[in-house]
Formats: structure tokens, sequence, C-alpha cells
């Protein structure tokens, strides 16, 4: 280990690494900002956000130019850690006493060479404590208060504290080295920082019984837990604190009763010489290692599920589901005009004669009038429509078809419809749930479909259905055009033909044969082309029929199609929305992955070899 | 008294308190209550049923616990006078409790069923670590020095602790000698005196109303005095009320860190600081008897006040229940809205009109009368075309109406389907819900469908019946009332006639006028008609609220009443939660007067004795109450 490898090398990696957390960090947040489909619980925004912090703390951290090394002391109260530190500092500047608890402030020790405005933020409102010791320049010791007391605020106090910690010194006692808080604290800690144990104390593991020796037994949970050889000090912090408050000098004289196996001068010469800065920058590294580890490890248990195959098949499934509904709403937007079908087949029929010529058209004006007269006199009828049952809507005299069809949707609505659309989302809900889709993700945005102003959407089915079915009648495509051609044709010039006929008949017998055409002969001018216009007539009603019950079965076809086809433009494009944006997220995921790793790879390629591994297990 | 039957409530109630608490660990926002269950439960089949089975009070018992590694086994070498307890470096080191039994006269050991729980007697011996759910009793070798034992009515128990990691797996064992104890003696170091899992320990067993005496462990003699100060005002000033609600008096004594010499010599070296102890022991109890119903009625206190705490357990789920009742409840408004909407206020009623023609008919003359109703008839026949003519120009035809089968299925599956959502929809956020999620499709969907399906049949018998009724019963209303009937008749009979003879007569001589006759006598007809129309939509309309009672009786309410129901059946825990809820409070009652009563039978029998039992000379004089160290 020269030297000159361990000033040259290590500096620029730890310093180029701060940009790249930094950026790391600012796309994690970008991340958590975005809004997404697939919620993320509060638990797992709570340990990324937690992540994002850490990150930047790292990255402000090992920006500079020597970077340091935070070590915190963690264990149970009583156990020793202000002891240790007062033993390891020879002054009394962290409080030690026999109350319990007896830290409730923190205590950082620091060199005095590093101006404190460089320590991290949290530790800027602790008790400090400054030394001009040269083994320990870079190092800041912090004593932690304790995590098992009734005094719960003190634990909180710790927590906050442990992110910034890069080693964990697990202080334990002969009582306390595998007290549940402690250890479940160090199993949650475990993979995000360097560990190494002290068993303070050691005068009372000692005791001369038989059994398994506290220290034997730490080791074997240890290794346990993955730490096959990890570092472990066994100290009695209080006969060196007795040793220097009697001699007064540093270092104190090693105390003549001190227990067999005592290893303190071990831990302060680790501390002091072991940790140079090959093992600082190494343990820097490594934290940053095993930080974005955690942060792949979160992120890839945030990739949404590929839910293509499942829209799919709520797809299918819905189109079953919407088409029996738009049936159903069909027939009872055509049942909502029953009553007004006289109205509907006189506006029809009213229509159809505008291409009639001539006397067809009189004729047609005529008998209509009278054929459809009702529909006119129930308007003139006063109060008619509020006494009798079934004319609930006022018929326009004028016919208004949008008028009178909004009318006809809002009634409809108000019965049937906007009952049936809220059992609709359910039924829909319910299906996708069947179809292994999360319901989760389904409910929001099914929910606002149903939500959507569906009366308007309703009416204008209704409005253009009625619409396609009147051009159609008058339009018709096929053998039908053929033969109303052919109708017209006939009804626009048979009448005339049969009047010049009879009458040219009459005045060709007039003049040739001087036969004087008595009354019965003058009638026949009209009657002849009145029996041929009811023969058209009839032939028209009979080949073309315009009925109430043909336009209702073509109009509840068409009004069907038309509502499947609005309910599923509507609704089949939420699942495969919802696909295609998770399908998005989960890309956004992968380059979230894929970034870490790049940061992760970089690390890894120019990490040294140092001697640290026993301070993290397996 | 029947045995039995105290017996089998005692064993009802211990089980329901288990199954409480492993309710309570299934949910990790209540395993808080957990501990206090199991104590609950151990207090029950370990103190309450052997006392009211009438075992002796004999022996009584100490149970010494602690945190790890503060010194239990050395506090029990104390209490015995010889080493008997493995006392060890090893923090954690004993797994499982072991009970010392004292060198007097041998005395019978409980037998009651159920006593000390799932924990078995080891019948050979075994070290204090073995981790397994066993009980060890073993006996203080006789002392040396031959002095009587002064803990000769007591079992001395060593228990495992509470506090390091593999605790979990074994703190129900130390829970059961806990409510066990008549004594407990909690031993705390200096260092783990303000520990939090300790200290919620012997607040559980100061609300258990057990004595305690505290034994301070490994104080450092200068700071003995203002550490038993301080213990006292930290965490004795905070012990919870005992169960008759008064501050509970907890002696206090200060042990040092002892040399090997004291340690493992209790009788000898150590007895200064022996001494101090079975002193505090002694002076906390009077004599056997009153000491166990001390203990027995503490733990009936205790379980009547932690009855209180039992619905806390329980009320999120009830809550969450009280929610699936009431989307049931709003279920059945949307299925009657429906039903009301989409058919009945379209539905004409069609078969009524028969009954309304057959008024009509009734009203008609019968025999030689019906001659001269042809004969108006005839009059009115101008009138009858022009009306029906009119009448076909102005009436409507009906709205189309939906069958009241479609409306019905579509209504229930609405409903369904709203409740399964909702179940959906919640389904992460509690047990319940999750439950009625996953049985929907197999279980309650199919069970609800054919329930209504044999609803449905009912319902469309009594609604053809209701039908058929009503309209018999407009009929049968004018025809069982002849005089009515006949006076309606013949007054109708009377104006027609009045009509046509006023006529003829204001007329005279007959002319053009005559006319005026059919046109009065259409006009009566008329009038009659409309009154006739008048009732008889009456009583449509009164068919028609009918359906509406008929649905809500006959359909929706049975099924909502089932459905409402349905989680809380066929084995869920909420059906056995209710059970518990509703039996636990009781029989805790119960058992509290019972313990009153065999209580009050006892203590006449036997008057509590004075305190002091033989000891050796000058201790008690030499230990000033909830003394330090000399």
């Amino acid at each position: 280990m020269s030297e000159a490898a361990t000033v040259a090398e290590p500096q620029p990696l730890l310093r180029t690494l701060a940009p790249l957390l930094r950026g790391l960090e600012r796309q994690v947040r970008t991340w958590l900002d975005t809004r997404r489909r697939f919620p993320l619980t509060m638990l797992q925004r709570a340990e990324l956000e937690g992540l994002a912090d850490d990150l930047r703390r790292q990255g402000d951290a090992l920006d500079v130019e020597k970077p340091l090394l935070t070590i915190m002391l963690m264990g149970g109260t009583g156990v020793g850690k202000s002891s240790l530190l007062n033993a390891l500092s020879g002054a009394p500047i962290a409080q030690a006493a026999f109350t319990r608890p007896t830290t409730r402030d923190p205590v950082v020790y620091f060199h005095n060479s590093v101006r404190s405005d460089r320590l991290d933020p949290a530790l800027r409102l602790c008790r400090l404590a400054q030394h001009d010791r040269a083994g320990l320049e870079q190092k800041i010791i912090v004593d932690t208060p304790d995590l098992d007391s009734n005094d719960l605020a003190n634990r909180e106090k710790l927590k906050a504290l442990l992110p910034i910690a890069d080693i964990v010194l697990y202080v334990g006692s002969q009582e306390k080295y595998h007290d549940k808080l402690g250890w479940d604290l160090f199993k949650e800690q475990r993979q995000r920082r360097a560990f190494a144990f002290v068993l303070n104390k050691w005068d009372r593991c000692v005791t001369g019984e038989s059994g398994l020796r506290p220290d034997e037994d730490l080791l074997k949970d240890l290794k346990d837990e993955g730490f096959a050889n990890p570092l472990l000090f066994r100290t009695t912090a209080q006969l060196w604190i007795d040793s220097a408050a009697k001699s007064g000098t540093w270092p104190p004289p090693t105390p003549p009763d001190l227990p067999e196996g005592e290893q303190f001068t071990l831990l302060r010469n680790w501390l002091e010489l072991g940790l140079t800065r090959l093992e600082i920058e190494a343990v820097k590294a490594r934290g940053v290692g095993q930080l974005l580890s955690s942060v792949s490890r979160v992120v890839d248990g945030l990739r949404p599920p590929d839910l293509t195959a499942e829209s799919e098949k709520v797809k299918d499934a819905w189109k079953q589901t919407l088409a029996a509904e738009a049936d159903v709403q069909g027939e009872v937007l055509v049942g909502t005009l029953e009553p007004y079908q006289t109205e509907v087949e006189h506006h029809f029929s009213v229509e159809d004669q505008q291409r009639y010529r001539g006397l067809m058209a009189a004729y047609l004006r005529f008998s209509t009038r009278m054929r459809y007269s009702k529909s006119g006199l129930r308007d003139r009828i006063p109060f008619a429509g509020r006494i009798l049952p079934g004319a609930k809507v006022e018929t326009p005299v004028e016919w208004n078809l949008g008028e009178f069809v909004q009318e006809c949707a809002r009634s409809a609505g108000e019965r049937v419809l906007d009952q049936r659309t809220t059992a609709l989302v359910n039924r829909l809900l319910v299906e996708g749930d069947q179809r292994g889709f999360p319901l989760a993700l389904l409910n929001d945005p099914t929910s606002a479909v149903g939500r959507m102003d569906w009366r308007d959407r309703v009416t204008r089915a209704v409005i253009d259905s009625l619409a396609e079915v009147e051009r159609e009648a008058t339009n018709p495509t096929g053998w039908r055009r053929v033969l109303r051609g052919t109708l017209t044709t006939m009804a626009n010039t048979l009448p005339e033909l049969a009047l010049i006929v009879t009458a040219g008949t009459l005045l060709f017998n007039f003049i040739v044969h001087q036969i004087t055409p008595g009354m019965f002969e003058m009638s026949l001018i009209a009657l002849i082309p009145l029996v041929v216009i009811i023969a058209v007539h009839l032939l028209i009603l009979m080949l073309l029929p315009i009925r109430w019950q043909a336009i209702r079965e073509r109009f509840r076809t068409k009004l069907a199609t038309r509502m499947t086809e609005e309910l599923e433009r509507a609704y089949l494009k939420v699942p495969v929305d919802i696909a295609a944006a998770l399908r998005e997220e989960r890309k956004q995921v992968d380059v979230l992955i894929a970034e870490t790793k790049v940061v992760s790879d970089f690390l890894a390629e120019r990490q040294q070899a140092a001697q640290v591994t026993e301070l993290y297990g397996a | 008294m029947e045995p039995t039957e105290h017996r089998s409530a005692v064993g009802q109630l211990a089980d329901d308190l288990r199954w409480l608490e492993d309710h309570c660990r299934r949910q990790p926002e209540l395993s808080a209550h957990a501990g206090t269950l199991r104590l609950a439960s151990a207090l029950t089949r370990n103190v309450i049923g052997p006392f009211l089975e009438g075992q002796p009070a004999r022996p009584l018992h100490i149970a010494v616990v602690g945190g790890a590694g503060a010194g239990k086994s050395t506090v029990v070498n104390f209490l015995s006078g010889t080493v008997v307890a493995e006392a060890n470096p090893q923090a954690g080191y004993t797994r499982h409790p072991t009970a010392f039994l004292p060198t007097g006269p041998a005395f019978q050991w409980p037998t009651y069923i159920g006593f000390m729980g799932s924990l078995n007697r080891l019948s050979g011996e075994k070290p204090a670590n073995a981790d397994e759910d066993v009980y060890q009793v073993k006996r203080i070798p006789v002392s040396k020095s031959g002095d009587a034992d002064p803990l000769s009515d007591f079992v001395i128990w060593d228990c495992p602790d509470m506090t390091t990691w593999a605790s979990l797996v074994y703190v129900n064992r130390l829970l059961e000698v806990a409510a066990l104890a008549d004594v407990i003696v909690y031993v705390a170091s200096d260092e783990r005196y303000n520990d939090e899992v300790p200290t919620q320990f012997l607040h559980m067993l100061v609300k258990a109303g057990k004595a305690v005496v505290v034994v301070l462990t490994k104080v450092r003699e200068p700071d003995a005095a203002a550490l038993t100060d301080h213990f006292k005002r930290e965490i004795l000033g905070r012990l919870p009320k005992l169960p008759d609600g008064t501050t509970p008096a907890v002696p206090v004594i200060a042990f040092p860190q002892m040399p090997q010499s004291e340690r493992t010599d209790p009788s000898g070296a150590g007895a200064k600081h022996r001494v101090l102890l079975l002193n505090q022991i002694l002076m906390a109890v009077d004599s056997d008897a009153s000491m166990r119903i001390r203990t027995v009625s503490n733990a009936a206190k205790f379980l009547s006040t932690a009855g209180a705490g039992l619905l806390d357990v329980a009320r999120k789920d009830l809550a969450e229940f009280d929610a699936w009742k009431s989307a049931v409840v709003s279920g059945k408004a949307e299925f009657e809205e429906r039903y009301r909407n989409e058919f009945l206020s379209g539905e004409q009623f069609h078969r009524f009109d028969r009954y309304r023609d057959q008024l009509m008919d009734l009203l008609e003359l019968p025999g030689a009368g019906r001659m001269l109703g042809g004969f108006i008839w005839l009059l009115r026949s101008p009138y009858r075309w022009t009306r029906d003519y009119v009448a076909g120009l102005i009436v409507r035809p009906d709205v189309f109406n939906l069958s009241e089968q479609t409306v019905l299925t579509a209504s229930l599956t609405g409903w369904l389907d709203k409740l399964q959502a909702e179940a959906l929809r919640r389904s992460s956020t509690h047990a319940v819900w999750k439950q009625i999620a996953i049985r929907f499709d197999t279980e309650l969907g199919p069970q609800a469908r054919e329930r209504f399906n044999q609803e449905l049949r009912n319902f469309e018998m009594k609604e053809t019946d209701e039908l058929e009724q009503a309209g018999k019963k407009l009929v049968e209303g004018l025809e069982g009332r002849p005089a009515l009937l006949y006076s309606l008749r013949s007054g109708k009979l009377i104006v027609d006639l009045v009509a046509v003879g006023s006529v003829v007569a204001l007329t005279w001589p007959p002319g053009w006028y005559l006319l005026l006759i059919p046109v009065l006598v259409s006009a009566t007809h008329q009038a009659t008609e409309l009154a006739v129309r008048a009732v008889a939509e009456g009583a449509r309309a009164r068919v028609r609220h009918q359906r509406e009672t008929l649905v809500s009786g006959v359909l929706t309410t049975p099924l909502s009443t089932w459905l409402a129901e349905w989680p809380a059946t066929g084995g869920s825990s909420i059906e056995k939660l209710q059970q518990v809820l509703h039996r636990v409070p009781e029989t805790i009652r119960q058992m509290e007067q019972r313990v009153k009563a065999k209580a009050a039978e006892l203590v006449p029998v036997k008057p509590p004795t004075p305190s002091v039992l033989p000891l050796p000379p000058g201790v008690l004089t030499e230990a000033p109450k909830d003394s330090t160290t000399p």
C-alpha cells in the first residue's frame, strides 16, 4: 500500500461519484413526483424518499477534499456508549452516570481542523466536542441516545441520526448484547452500513461461571446473520476512564486490574491507525455501493405489473357486457317513443311525400292530413295531455325533432338509464377483477367514464339514429331504389296521363264522332285519374309501407349499434389505456434501474481492495 | 355450584381469550393486546380455575422475572438459600421456567386441567436453556445448616427473560408463570431498570394485582441510595393503579455487584442480602389463604377490567362489518328504487280494466229493468260512437315497459355487483373485506341468487293474489252491500227517467227538442263512468303502492338481512368474534361473582394470621421497610 496510490487513486473516484449520486437523486425525486397510475404505498414512498435523502447526503459528503468517516455508537441504555467515548477521548466529554437513560443529546466528537459547517446538518444540532488528535482527523465519532429505555424520544433521535453513519459501532454489554430492540435495528441497518461490535463491561462477562461466554454467544449469533468474521472488541471502558483520571496523562497507562482478554487498546488502535485513508475511501465507496443496490432493489420492487394480456381479456369480456347493455338501452329508448308513434309515422310520411309532384302530391297532402289528423288534433284539445295517461311529454305543435328526442332521453334517463349506468360500472369492475385486472387501477377511470354526460350522448345517439333511419327510408338502396324510382315516376306521370287521355278521348269523341259527353262522361275526367291515383297510392303503400312497426325495428337496431359504439368508445379504452400507461411506467422504472446500474458499475470498476470486508456481513 | 359447571366455564373463557389473542396476533396493529390477553387466559386457567375447584392455597408461588442478564437466577438462589439455578453470563440463557419446591413437607402439586396451559411438565431433568414448551419442577436440597426454610410455603420459579430477540418464542412461558404467581420478584439491574420492555411487563403485572418486590441488582454501593430513589421516582412513580383503585406499594431493595464468594453462598456469605429480600416477601404475605384469595380476587378484577378493553380489539373488525351492513342496506334502497322507476312507474296493471268493466256492469239494472236499460243504451249509441272516436284520437299508446322479471333480475345483479365491487375495492384495507371478496364468486353470489329465486317464486304468487284480491274487493265491495248497490242503480235510473220525463214535459208537444233526450241520457252515463273510473284508479294506485311494500317485505328485506349477516356466518372470524364478545364479558362477570362467593366462604374459616413466620433471630429488626443495602 504505497502512500502515492492511496492519495492519487481514490480521490477522483469519490469526487466523480458525487455529481453522479446527485444526478441519480434528482431522477429518483422526479420519478417520485410524476403522476402515476400504479400507486405507491405510503411505506414504499417513504422508503424511496429516505433513499433519495441518503443519495443527496452521500453526494454532499463525498464532494470534498478529504471525506469524513462517521462512526456511530449504537446500543441500549447503560451499556456504556458514553463511557466508551470518554475512554477514547480521555476526557469526560459525554455525560456518563448511573441514572438511566443518561445520554439524551448526542455528542459529536471531531477534529478541530474540520469546520463545524462541514458536518451533516443533523449533526450540527448535537453537542459538539472538538479534539486535536491527528489519528482521528478524518473521523467523526458520535455518541447517540439509547434505543431501549422508557424515554421513547431517545429512540427517535437515534433513528434520525443513523442514516448519517458510515460505520455503526454496535455496543453491547453482558446483559444487552442481543436484546431484541438493538438486534432488530442492527438487522434493519446491516445492508446499508458497515458494522463493528463492542462488548463493553467485559469484566462482567468473565465471572468464572460455566456456560457459553457472551462474546462466544454473540459471535455465534453474528455468524447466523452472515458475519463470519466480525470485528468484535471486548472492552471495559470504565477502567480506562478511571486510569486516565488518576494519571492525568494521555494515552493513559494500562489499568492494573484489567480482566483477561480486554481489548480496548485494540479498539483505539483500529480507530486511530487501522482506519487509514484507504480504508475510509473503501468504506465510503462500499457504503455508496450498498446504497445503490438498495435503490435498485426498492425501485425494482415498484415495477408495475404488465397487464397487456389482462387488458385484452377484460376488453373482450366488456365488449359482450356493453353490447347487451346497449341492446337494453336501445329497447328502453325506443320504448319512450312508443306513445308518439303516430307523430313519427306522420313525420316520415311527410318527408316521403317531398318527391311527388302534381296531382299525386295534392292528393297525398290531403289524404295524409286526414289520416294523421289525430296527431294534430291531440294538440288542439286543451288539457288532453294532462288528463290522459301516457302523455307525460308535451308534443310540440311544430315537429321539432331535437327537442322532442331530448325530452324522450331525459325521461328515459330519469326512469332507467341513470341507474343502469351506475350498475354497469360495478358490473364492469367485477368482470375486470375476475379477469385478473387489479380493481384499484380500474376503479377511478371506470367510475369517471360512468359519470360522463351520458344523457347528452344518448340524445345525440337517438337523433342521429332517427335521422339515419329517415335517410334510409327516403333514400333507399338496391332494389328498393329501383322500385321507388319506378313508383315515383309512375305516381308523377300516370295521373296526369290518365287525365290527358280521358280528356283527350272525350274531346276526340266530341269533335270526330259529335258525341256530346253526358254528366257521367264528364265526371270520368276526374274519376279516372282519381282511380289511377288511388291505385298507385295503394301500390306504394303495399310495396313501400311506412308503418311504425317497421320503423321501430330499424330504429331499435340502429340505436343499439350506435349505443354499442358509444359505450365501447368510452369504456374499452380504459383497460387498454391503463395497460399502456403501466407499460410506460415499467419503462421508466427500467430506465431508473439502468441509471443506478451505470453508477454502480462505475463504482465497481474503480473500487479499491481494502481490508473492510469484515465490517459487512454476507 | 357444580364442579363441572365452573370447570367448563373456566375452560371456555380461557379458550375464548386464547382465540382473541390469536386474532390479535394476526393483525399487526393489534399485536400489542396479545400479551394482555395471554395473561388474562393464563390467570383464568392457573389461578381462578384451581381456586374455584377448591384446590388448597398452599403452596404460594413466587415468580422471579426480569430482563436478560439482570440476575434472575442469582435472585432465585438467594430466595432458596442455596445454589439451585444455573446463573450464567450468557444473557437469555434460561428458556423455560423451573419451579423449585421448598425443603419442607411435600404438598400436592396442582392437578387442575389446563394448569399452565400448553406447557408440559418435564419428567426428567434438562438444562435451563432447553427451548421447549415445558416447565421443570426441582426440589431444593436440605440446607447443611439444618435451619428451617423461611419460605417453606412457597414454590420459587426461575423464569426466562422478555428482552432478547429469541424471547418472542418463549415469552408466553414467562406469562404463564407470572399469571400463576402470588408474589412477583422483579429483578432489574443498574443497566436495565429504565428499559421499556421490562417496565411494560411490570405495569401489566401490577395491573393484574400481583404483589411485587423489586430487586435492583449490580448496584454500585455508593450509588445505591440515589439509584433506589431514582427508580422509585421514574419507574414506580408511573405505575398504573391496582384493580381496586389504590396505588401499589412496591418495596425496593438493592443488591450490589457481589463477588463470587457471596453469589455462590446465599445463606452464608451472602446472608445479609438474602435476609433483606426474604423479609420483604414475608411482609407482603400474611397467610397462605388470604394471600391466595388476594391473588385470585385481583385476577378476577383484572379480568373484568380487561373485559372492558376487549371491545377495543374487536372495534375495527366490527366497524368494517358495520360498513358492510350499510353497503347492503344502501344496495337494498337502490334495488327498490330501480324497481319503482323502471317497472312500477310505467306499469298499467291492464288486468285491472276487467274489474272496472264489471263494476260498470253491476250498475246496470237486472231482470225487467234490462229492457229499459237496453232502450237507454240504444238512445246513447251516437254518443258512444263519438266517444270511441275521440278516445282513439287522444289516447296515446303506453310507454314501452321492461318486464318485471327483467327489471328484478337486473336490479339483483346491480345490487350484488355493487357489493362485490365494494368488497374488492376495500379488500386491501381489512381482512373482513378480503374474506368477503375471496368468497364472493364461489359462495356469496350463487347463494344470494338461489335465495332470491326462491323468494321470487313466493313473490310472484303473492303479487298475482294481491292484484286479484284488490280487483275482487272492488267488485265485491259493492256486491256485498245490496242496499248501496240498489240505491246506486235506482238513483241512476231515476236520474235517467227524470231527465227523459222533464224533457218530454217541458217541450211538449214532441218536436225536435226530443233530441235532447239522448244528449241528457249520455251525459248522465258519462258522469257515472267518470265516477267509476275514479274509484278504479284509486284502487289501482293502492295496488301500485302495495306492490312496493310487497317487494320490500317479501323480496328485499329477507335478502338484505341475509346478506348483512353473511360475513358472520359459516365459521368466519367475525362470527366467532361476535360469539366471543357476547360470551366473554358475561363469563367474566359470573367468574368474578363466583370468586367473591368462594372467597367469602373461605375467609371466616381461616382468619388472617400475623405475618411473621419463623426467621433467624435479628432479621426483622435489621431490615427497615423499603430499605436499601445497609
